[in-house]
């Protein structure tokens, strides 16, 4: 049970409600097996028809101050980042699932209960979108341009200053080509994945430093899939990969609905 | 125009090949870092709790995880571990929000006229 006390200086001491996920229905033991953060036992709170997966965590850690040290620590990050998404995986093979943001954490089962209560509509509303479906990525990626092959440059033209020029035009020009006929791709390959999908959207690309892919990234996708058109929504997939084997099209689900879990705000 | 010329995505598919299963089965390897932060910072509802975590300090780490690191799998791979005594990375009050200008700049740059839409 979540209990604190101010310490020194006014600092939170003790345990904390971390909050994963709302969904509805969840047996309370469906999660016994999964670990939750720090190895806590995750337990699901049920009210108001709304079941609030929770589990303790310690406030030195989790508290402002905690939270403010660890987000800047990348292996933490990575750590609690993995396992709220574990647990928000568990909770999506039991039903619908509705995921909270990193780092949502109560006092206690009161302020747990009381935020039920608060958003108790439009949490339901955020099942009911949801229910049935889950979420895939798919990305695309713009090759990196490569150097033109001498063949291009007519024989005989020598290697003088004007030869070189022109041949950087071209270079130039082949690239931008290149790079304008790798959007229409991700275009079109987003419209034919929106079309078997209940809703899509497109996320900012994200960065080859972090994800480790050559090349830029042309398409982010997230498209919302009805677990019955699943199937369809992978035929649509392979299509466009044999369509478009230059792309490198990636697809990477189901995940959790994520990126189409956002509240209307009151 | 053939399959080796292509990108090499490092982001592997979650589960194995599309269309394989439908099934919320355990994921046979990790999902890509920045696929998981992507969502678990960025998305997903949000709601005040009773421990505020301030969201410029979120924001802000996002744009550096964008922008400065690699996937800590990665770079456990390649054997390095950086980030841990990068200045960047580690808080430091000074200079904070010189950088944090910076990085907004930076973001800037580099989502302009991406034409990404993000609805909702």
């Amino acid at each position: 049970m979540a209990e604190q006390a101010t310490g020194h200086g006014g600092r939170l001491v003790g345990r904390g409600r971390y909050l994963y996920a709302v969904s509805r229905g969840l047996p309370s033991d469906a999660l016994a097996d999964v670990p939750g953060l720090g190895d806590g036992r995750l337990e699901v709170l049920e009210h108001q028809g709304l079941s609030a997966v929770v589990s303790d965590v310690d406030l030195e850690e989790y508290g402002e101050e905690g939270l403010r040290r660890n987000l800047e620590r990348l292996d933490w990050l990575e750590e609690v980042a993995r396992r709220h998404d574990e647990v928000v995986h568990a909770v999506a093979e039991h039903g619908p699932v509705a995921p909270l943001r990193l780092a949502t954490i109560c006092l206690d089962d009161v302020g747990v209960r009381r935020r039920v209560e608060e958003w108790h509509d439009a949490l339901e509303q955020v099942l009911d979108r949801v229910d049935g479906r889950s979420e895939w990525s798919v990305k695309a990626f713009a090759a990196r341009a490569e150097p033109q092959p001498a063949a291009s440059a007519p024989a005989g033209e020598g290697e003088g200053g004007a030869a070189y020029l022109r041949r950087k035009k071209a270079e130039t020009l082949t690239r931008a080509e290149g790079e304008e006929q790798a959007l229409k791709v991700a275009e079109e390959v987003h419209a034919r994945l929106s079309a078997v999908s209940v809703a899509s959207r497109r996320l900012p690309p994200q960065d080859p430093r972090l994800t480790g892919h050559v090349g830029t990234m042309t398409l982010n996708g997230a498209y919302l899939v009805d677990t019955a058109r699943a199937d369809e929504f992978a035929d649509a997939v392979r299509a466009a990969q044999a369509d478009h084997p230059e792309a490198g099209i990636d697809a990477a689900g189901p995940w959790p609905p994520y990126s189409f879990a956002m509240l209307e705000q009151p | 125009m053939t399959d080796a010329s292509g990108p090499v995505p490092a982001s592997r598919p979650y589960s194995g090949p599309v269309g394989e299963r439908g099934s919320w089965g355990r994921p046979q390897q990790p999902a890509n870092l920045a696929d998981i932060l992507e969502r678990v910072l960025d998305k997903g509802i949000i709601i005040a709790g009773d421990i505020r975590v301030n969201l410029l300090d979120i924001e802000l780490l996002t744009i550096k995880i964008r922008l400065l690191i690699v996937s800590v799998d990665k770079a456990k791979e390649m054997g390095i571990d950086w980030w841990r005594n990068d200045p960047m990375l580690s808080t430091s009050e000074q200079g904070l929000a010189d950088e944090n200008r910076r990085l907004r700049e930076r973001l800037e740059e580099l989502e302009s006229g991406e034409g990404s839409s993000q609805g909702g």
